[in-house]
């Protein structure tokens, strides 16, 4: 088809760490100019470390790197650089009070240490190049002050105005909202009809379907399959990702719901910069359904779930446990009261990455009379078996229970924490982003959980930056934005671009309904 | 075969130790002596007869008690680096009892010992409470209280403690506050078991209790403890306090636990640097209490055979303190090593 040769060819490449983890075994790939190259596979299946090898961040155990038909060994990422090639992470590496145009001049080859940043001189060619582009970023306001999705463009401007031909984009739609997701993937087609090579890695098959030209399947380090976009269907793509056909749907029986579990009453949370990130919200989760809160992040969830699991005081209003009013708001307390948390960061939170299985399985549960023997002593015996339980149960994969938490992966480490969280018994599960960063299978399985303790009687908040989550598994759904509730309704009523519009802040006209006035039930 | 998880550690410690010898050798035959020659002799001071090595359990006795002062620290989360100052108050408050309280014999030593304990750990409670409710830096807080606890303790000395008629010391210890001479050719005494006892105690306290895991817990993640429902001033507390108890204890070793003076001179000259050797100590021993025993007894060793080394092979003593700062250089070494791995491997 293609006559010139690749852009960026890259020949059995091998990557061990130094920990002994093949992380790639042998892989191909090439990428040609003018041309979207999606890159999808499971956490863990060596997407991020193949594009690590390619931008000069890992050098690869084995294996060539060819650009325009040369080999080249990158020892670093300004080597990738000089090649025209960069990467966008995940994790922006912006200043944060600089502006946008300090930002993209900074560490621009040929600057010197001390010299001050040539503003003057090259505002006109970042100007320049942002209008060849299409990409719009106002370039004198301090990027901590710009959303995330303007925030990315700003890095994209950076490594592009650094004559990046080769773009590799790490996971770039996880912070956007659908609508500047579909404005990013317009910008993306303008991109490569200029002749950039751009490769996308993504585990969302929605998005490889919308804008890639071909895609490149890997699973536990190898090439598991790779074909046009337009020969491709969602069903095969993830068959190729996950090995097997996995239901990608978690089984959801209706039910009806029943008295109020968390009653919210007026909930005023003030954020770390003192903002209102909360403001006056009222609702309620009933025994036996999920309450699902989509939203872009930053809109308050973070600050609402900390303020009902104890973790932020709030500014005023008050919280209801069946029936009950809880005076004070911690962690303890509302434990006692039957509150499961599921954080949002798992390792920031939830468990104690240098702690064993053994300790993690008792963390915030380590006043409960049941593990404890007299003087305040634990109980060795009893925690043992019941973290011996725990990674039966729910299927934790560990060499054994005296291995730090941390050389667990994170679908390990997050079945570790749910199942400990759900076998607190308890009444009322908060859940936020529970499948954040997983491979799929322990998405799915924690997804299962989810409604499972939904059947089971249990009121369950899940507040999620992932749509598909949030649609699949609720039985109502809010939307959050501005520190609000802008939609509330059975999620029936939802339709996904609705939700979407919603997320955006955009009250679509024919759902006013939905939309206003959110009632507490 | 892999090593076990446990052993890792030790290894890890025992292999810095080598390195720093074989750097501290270097120094040595930079000064043109024998590093051989110097090291045999350090070798054979500290552990050639019986008597050789009490006397190095003596000079690490007070060691392995301010190591865990720092260690404790470190495991709650916090960088206490006031072991010097409670010591000297812990060492004050013993000579207080041992030399002008008598009681009888049994009691007295062990309200002697208490004495210097509870002292030590109320000195640590300042940069606590300071910590804990005014969000002061431990760091800054804890030079401080050892500055205002050597002029303390030297003003309480010489005005209050001191022997009549004898400027340079403080009264004696009475014999019925005296911890047993466990050989009359070394200054062991039976406070080392007191020593040994307490660091046993509290790594049983640390791993065996909720307290202490809770502890451990704030000071691994402060945030997964205020999930776990900790709260972040108790934790602080009681790692002071802890801490202060066992510098306390270090100081009062020294004066009750010690001949021949069984006293605390006006300089404080037989308690000095004893509370920062044991920083050191405890991050060769990585900050565990049954590793700070055991790097206590090698830098008890280093003491006491650096003396024979100074004597046969005529190297400065200094050296030998250089010797204790290369091999706590050393620790940064594994890291180092990740680093440079990071740099070349990936």
């Amino acid at each position: 088809m293609r006559e010139q040769a690749p852009r960026v060819w890259m020949r059995g490449i091998h990557k061990v760490y130094p920990d002994g983890t093949a992380a790639l075994k042998g892989v191909d790939f090439h990428v040609h100019a003018g041309e979207i190259v999606a890159l999808l596979g499971e956490n863990g299946a060596g997407k991020t470390t193949l594009m690590k090898v390619l931008s000069g961040l890992l050098r690869p155990t084995r294996g060539e790197v060819w650009v325009d038909g040369r080999p080249v060994h990158f020892r670093n990422p300004s080597d990738a650089l000089r090649c025209g090639i960069g990467m966008v992470h995940q994790v922006f590496t912006l200043v944060p009070p600089f502006t946008a145009l300090q930002n993209v001049l900074l560490g621009q080859e040929g600057t010197r240490v001390l010299s001050p940043l040539p503003e003057a001189s090259a505002r006109a060619s970042v100007q320049a190049l942002l209008e060849e582009v299409g990409l719009e970023v106002p370039l004198d306001v301090p990027v901590e002050s710009l959303p995330v999705g303007v925030q990315q463009r700003v890095e994209i401007c950076k490594t592009l105005y650094r004559g990046t031909s080769v773009l590799i984009l790490d996971e770039p739609t996880s912070a956007l909202t659908p609508v500047e997701v579909d404005e990013f993937f317009r910008f993306l087609s303008r991109l490569r009809d200029r002749g950039t090579a751009i490769v996308l890695i993504t585990h969302k098959l929605r998005e490889v379907l919308e804008v890639s030209d071909r895609v490149v399947v890997l699973r536990q380090g190898v090439v598991a399959g790779e074909l046009p976009t337009s020969s491709a269907t969602a069903e095969k793509l993830a068959e190729l990702m996950v090995g097997q056909l996995t239901a990608l749907r978690v089984r959801r029986t209706p039910r009806a719901p029943g008295q109020p579990v968390l009653s919210v009453r007026g909930l005023t949370v003030r954020n770390d910069q003192g903002r209102v990130a909360v403001r006056d919200l009222s609702f309620d989760v009933r025994e036996g359904e999920i309450l699902g809160v989509a939203g872009v992040e930053g809109n308050g969830q973070s600050e609402l779930v900390q303020a009902l699991t104890g973790l932020r005081r709030p500014e005023s209003g008050e919280v209801h446990l069946e029936g009950e009013r809880v005076p004070f708001l911690e962690p303890l307390a509302l434990y006692r009261r039957g509150l499961a948390h599921v954080p949002e960061d798992k390792a920031r939170f939830g468990l104690a990455l240098g702690f064993d299985l053994v300790e993690n399985s008792i963390l915030g549960r380590q006043r409960e009379p049941q593990f404890l023997s007299w003087l305040g002593r634990l109980n060795r015996p009893v925690i043992l078996r019941y973290a011996q339980e725990l990674v039966r149960r729910f299927h934790v994969v560990a060499p054994d229970l005296a291995t730090p938490v941390r050389s667990l992966s994170g679908g390990n480490q997050q079945r570790l924490l749910v199942g400990r969280e759900i076998s607190k018994e308890p009444r009322l599960v908060v859940a936020m982003h529970p499948t954040r960063g997983l491979d799929v299978a322990s998405t799915l399985y924690i997804r299962e959980l989810l409604v499972q303790m939904r059947d089971a009687g249990k009121a369950v908040l899940l507040v999620s930056a992932d749509l598909d989550e949030v649609l699949e598994l609720s039985d109502r759904i809010a939307v959050m934005y501005a520190g609000q509730f802008v939609g509330l309704g059975p999620a029936e009523a939802f339709r996904r671009e609705t939700v979407g519009l919603l997320m955006g802040g955009v009250v679509p006209a024919g759902d006013a309904d939905a939309a206003r006035a959110p009632s507490p039930h | 075969m892999r090593t076990p998880r446990a052993l890792r550690p030790l290894i890890e410690s025992l292999a810095t130790v080598a390195l720093g010898l074989v750097a501290g050798g270097l120094l040595i035959w930079a000064f043109g002596h024998s590093p051989v020659a110097a090291y045999r002799a350090l070798a054979v001071g500290a552990f050639g007869t019986r008597e050789d090595l009490l006397e190095t359990l003596a000079f690490a006795t007070p060691l392995m008690l301010t190591a865990l002062t720092f260690a404790v620290g470190v495991r709650g989360g916090l960088f206490n680096i006031g072991a010097e100052g409670q010591m000297y108050l812990g060492a004050v408050g013993a000579t207080f009892v041992a030399g002008m309280v008598p009681m009888p014999a049994g009691v007295h030593l062990a309200a002697a010992t208490l004495a210097g304990m509870l002292a030590g750990a109320l000195w640590a409670l300042i940069p606590a409470v300071l910590k804990a409710w005014r969000g002061a830096h431990e760091v800054i807080s804890t030079i401080m209280c050892n500055w205002i606890a050597l002029h303390l303790s030297m003003y309480l000395a010489i005005n209050f403690l001191a022997e009549p008629g004898r400027a340079e010391r403080t009264v004696p210890a009475l014999p019925t506050a005296r911890y047993p001479v466990l050989s009359e050719e070394s200054t062991l005494t039976a406070v080392v078991f007191v020593a040994v006892a307490f660091a046993l105690l509290v790594y049983a306290y640390l791993w065996g209790t909720r307290a202490g895991y809770e502890l451990r817990l704030a000071g691994e993640n402060p945030d997964a403890a205020r999930y776990a429902g900790v709260r972040p001033e108790r934790v602080v507390v009681l790692s002071f306090v802890i801490g202060g108890l066992a510098a306390g204890l270090a100081g009062a070793s020294q004066v009750i636990g010690r001949p021949p003076a069984w006293s605390l001179y006006a300089t404080l000259g037989n308690v000095t640097t004893l509370g920062f050797d044991g920083i050191g100590v405890a991050l060769v021993g990585r900050n565990h209490p049954v590793g700070g025993i055991l790097a206590a007894v090698l830098f008890g060793a280093l003491a006491k055979g650096g003396r024979l080394m100074e004597y046969e092979v005529g190297v400065l003593s200094e050296l030998v303190r250089a010797l204790n700062g290369i091999i706590v250089l050393a620790m940064a070494v594994p890291e180092l090593w990740n680093l440079v791995g990071r740099r070349l491997g990936r």
